[in-house]
């Protein structure tokens, strides 16, 4: 217990020295970038990791959180921030029916059902324009002033959004490290393995899977939030596309699966390899997120954190 | 009246290249038991593969099925031997993941290589459309539908009266049995896989006349086909078939009665509804 | 008032009647054996009672209490607990998570669930094993493992699925004081079994059942002689 709580506070340590260490914003714009990758591998994680759930609708939480965010400042003059909060209970609110829907069914029949949910969302986001404003999109020119200890933070640089996005994945981090301690963690690894023998030993493995995913689709929603007021332009495409879901189980998959550090690892690979191939083709990263996955499904299925985790024996825990 | 007429005889062209590509996959599904999600893919290299021996070499697309089916046969018995062979041991989830890696990695590689510009092939018979009793019926789209046809039969005709064929579906009944009886399981997986392949390429092939080409054309069809399969019971040709002639005309009359814009929505609600309510299919023919 | 009561359960699969209008009681403190040639309907039975299957007709009831229509979470919540045929132990988990989970039914925290844990781990005489993975462990020891799963839900009544199957002699015979030793602390038990010699040495009554009809309800040494229990077994010759 102890060696995980130091290497928590070096990593909030980390986290929080980190964008002092340079002035260049494009150094900051890739620290966030890696941060929000890492909380949505983290939040996907909490479901498909941790009880064999593989989603691949997880986008549609993503958009809620986002148009929440948006609509409310925009059309109801909320403040962003309570807005992102409430984009992650409207997310959370939305999974359950869906939760309840698909888990009836199980494995890839549960995946292509997460699909066709995610796909119906953004087709209704689409098209619902007297709502959405449909392809045209939202957009948001300033965000309204906001001050700390006096002072009025400066929304145009990139640091407080840093910040921001600090704090959710470290509360993301923190809620999958409770978890995993308690009694629902336990039953989520139950769940994961068999579900008939789960409900031999007692688990009510619906409403397990129901929390596990209430919980994956609020932090979800919130980093849809922060989407949102960060890129202060968003449409269905963006954030309803069946690509960023995959992207969010690339993260956890080639990070590690049903481990609290490995998004962070799967987020700077993804981020990486993205910036690498900006330049030069288009979407040539997606090349790469293709080949991880196949190189780790074959030889590292329980991800790069998880191997290396098991080396060095920070957890007796078989992936 | 004419419109729904019409609006049919489209639904039931197009269902009939939809149930092409649902055949190859439920095949893939009812033997092996896996879920690939890179079938789309396979069907975009088909149609690529039309195009480019147009192009570059004048050959009538449909003539050039005679080079790209066997190709994709080969291309598939390849992936499965030496890709996804191994991975399948490690479980649904993980061929789940491994084929959706594969998917992207494919799509993404022609879309690096040919871009992302839509391509469209121009045959000389193309236009204009053919009016039997005056419903306008596009002179490619109706020849795929024939030669569709003419390979899902011949499919038929091979599971049902050959020796390998009777063998594919022994071990779809049951692998271990299969095994048992001295069937070499893997060699049948690699002509499976080879075969489902084949079939996609070959929609591919003969769709790429009929319809603007671009590489990640694959992301939509695939989850269409999954809807049809998913309608018509996993692992049952009959059901593809007919499932996929149940989406083309879903679709088709969609698009006129209730709009253009969801006309996709219809599909993949009707997909929840059948997952929920008939897991084994609207005609209870698959395997859950 | 008995235990379980039983009532007129009936099973179809397609055209297939595998369970048929079946009736019996099971009372406090009981070993019922289940006994019935391949394909008898014993496991189907189970998993009528067990609510993973739905019946389609026929009542359970325990302590009058009814548990058709429940999920098998809430039949176990009632104190119904079963095992299973084919071992489904929770592969990579380690043998004392693998009894946590079934003890924090009624052991909400975790300190408390571990120490329950092993309490019963040491009553199967699987200590030894607490750390080790569930797949290292032998059958029989998985076996155990899994009655040890059921045991930390405190069940009333205790399904048991061919738990001698694949055992050696000896091994069965611990198995025998095992469901002895159960029935000492409480648990009323329903044994399906194969092993005769096992059945007739433990069991206060047993049920026979062939093709999914009760043919015979009555103590061991009944039901030996019984002429439409050696038909079912042997074939008309025999009887």
């Amino acid at each position: 217990m102890s060696k995980n709580r130091v290497i928590g506070t070096l990593v909030a340590l980390a986290l929080l020295g980190a964008p002092l260490a340079t002035a260049n914003p494009f150094f900051h714009h890739l620290l966030i970038m890696v941060l929000f990758s890492t909380l949505l591998g983290v939040a996907w994680n909490l479901l498909g990791g941790y009880s064999g759930q593989v989603s691949f609708g997880h986008s549609a939480f993503l958009g809620v959180g986002a148009y929440a965010t948006m609509l409310l400042h925009l059309k109801l003059g909320w403040s962003p921030w309570l807005g992102l909060v409430f984009g992650g209970a409207l997310a959370m609110a939305v999974a359950v029916p869906i939760g309840l829907i698909c888990f009836r069914l199980r494995g890839p029949y549960f995946s292509l059902a997460t699909l066709a949910v995610a796909e119906i969302v953004r087709l209704v986001a689409l098209n619902w324009e007297s709502l959405t404003a449909g392809p045209q999109g939202l957009l948001i020119t300033h965000l309204p002033e906001l001050k700390l200890f006096g002072q009025a933070i400066d929304w145009e640089t990139k640091i407080p959004f840093y910040y921001v996005i600090a704090v959710l994945t470290l509360l993301g981090m923190g809620v999958t490290f409770i978890v995993s301690q308690s009694r629902l963690g336990a039953y989520l690894l139950a769940v994961r393995e068999d579900i008939d023998s789960a409900e031999a030993a007692g688990i009510d493995t619906v409403r397990t899977r129901v929390v596990a995913l209430a919980l994956s689709a609020a932090l979800v929603g919130m980093a849809g939030g922060f989407y949102a007021l960060y890129f202060r332009y968003i449409d269905p495409d963006a954030v309803f596309s069946v690509a960023l879901s995959v992207e969010m189980v690339f993260i956890a998959v080639v990070g590690g699966i049903a481990t609290t550090g490995g998004p962070i690892v799967g987020a700077i690979f993804l981020v990486t390899i993205s910036e690498i191939f900006r330049e030069r083709f288009q979407s040539g990263h997606l090349i790469f997120y293709g080949l991880f996955m196949m190189v780790i499904i074959r030889y590292l299925p329980e991800g790069i954190w998880g191997r290396l985790r098991f080396l060095l024996r920070l957890s007796t825990q078989r992936a | 009246m004419e419109t729904i007429l019409q609006s049919v005889v489209s639904g039931v062209l197009m269902g009939s290249l939809y149930a092409m590509i649902a055949v190859g996959l439920t095949i893939v599904f009812g033997v092996m038991r896996i879920i690939n999600m890179a079938h789309g893919e396979m069907v975009m290299l088909g149609m690529f593969g039309a195009f480019w021996s147009f192009t570059l070499g004048g050959i009538d697309p449909f003539v050039s099925l005679l080079i790209w089916m066997p190709a994709m046969f080969a291309f598939g018995m390849f992936v499965q031997r030496f890709l996804l062979g191994k991975i399948i041991a490690g479980g649904e989830l993980n061929t789940l993941l491994y084929t959706a890696g594969l998917s992207l990695l494919i799509a993404n590689l022609a879309l690096l290589f040919w871009t992302g510009d839509y391509r469209n092939i121009n045959v000389a018979y193309g236009s204009p459309p053919m009016r039997p009793f005056g419903i306008s019926v596009s002179v490619p789209l109706a020849i795929a539908f024939v030669l569709a046809i003419a390979i899902t039969t011949g499919l038929y005709f091979f599971l049902s009266r050959t020796d390998t064929g009777r063998a594919i579906r022994a071990t779809a009944q049951n692998p271990d049995s299969a095994a048992l009886m001295g069937i070499n399981v893997a060699r049948i997986d690699m002509i499976t896989f080879g075969l489902g392949t084949a079939l996609a390429g070959a929609a591919g092939v003969l769709l790429a006349p009929s319809l603007y080409l671009y590489p990640t054309v694959g992301e939509i069809l695939v989850v269409k086909c999954f809807v049809v399969v998913v309608l018509g019971g996993l692992g049952s040709i009959p059901g593809a078939i007919a499932g996929g002639i149940l989406l083309g005309l879903v679709e088709s009359l969609g698009a006129v009665y209730v709009s253009v814009a969801y006309k996709d929505t219809i599909g993949f609600v009707l997909f929840l509804l059948v997952l929920l309510f008939r897991p084994s299919g609207l005609f209870g023919a698959g395997r859950t | 008032m008995a235990l379980l009561e039983v009532s007129n359960l009936s099973k179809d699969f397609g055209g297939l009647r595998a369970v048929s209008d079946l009736s019996f009681v099971l009372n406090q403190g009981e070993i019922l054996g289940l006994i019935g040639p391949n394909g008898a309907g014993k496991t189907t039975v189970f998993n009528l009672m067990s609510g993973f299957l739905e019946p389609l007709t026929g009542s359970v009831r325990l302590d009058g209490h009814e548990l058709v229509g429940l999920r098998p979470n809430a039949i176990v919540k009632r104190g119904v607990a079963r095992t299973f045929q084919i071992v489904k132990p929770f592969r990579k988990l380690t043998v004392l998570e693998n009894v946590v989970l079934a003890a924090f039914l009624h052991e909400p925290k975790r300190v408390a669930a571990t120490a329950e844990a092993r309490r019963i781990l040491a009553m199967l005489d699987l200590t030894e094993k607490a750390d080790s993975y569930a797949s290292d462990l032998t059958l029989g020891q998985q076996k155990r493992l899994e009655i040890a799963r059921c045991v930390a839900t405190r069940p009333k009544v205790l399904f048991l699925d061919e738990p001698m199957g694949g055992l050696n002699p000896t091994e069965v015979e611990a198995a025998c004081d095992l469901v002895l030793k159960l029935r000492g602390n409480g648990i009323t038990v329903i044994l399906v079994e194969h092993q005769m010699r096992a059945i007739m040495k433990i069991s206060d009554r047993v049920l026979v059942l062939h093709h999914g009809v009760k043919i015979a309800d009555a103590t061991p040494e009944s039901i030996v002689r019984d002429p439409a229990v050696i038909k079912a077994y042997l074939g008309e010759e025999a009887a």
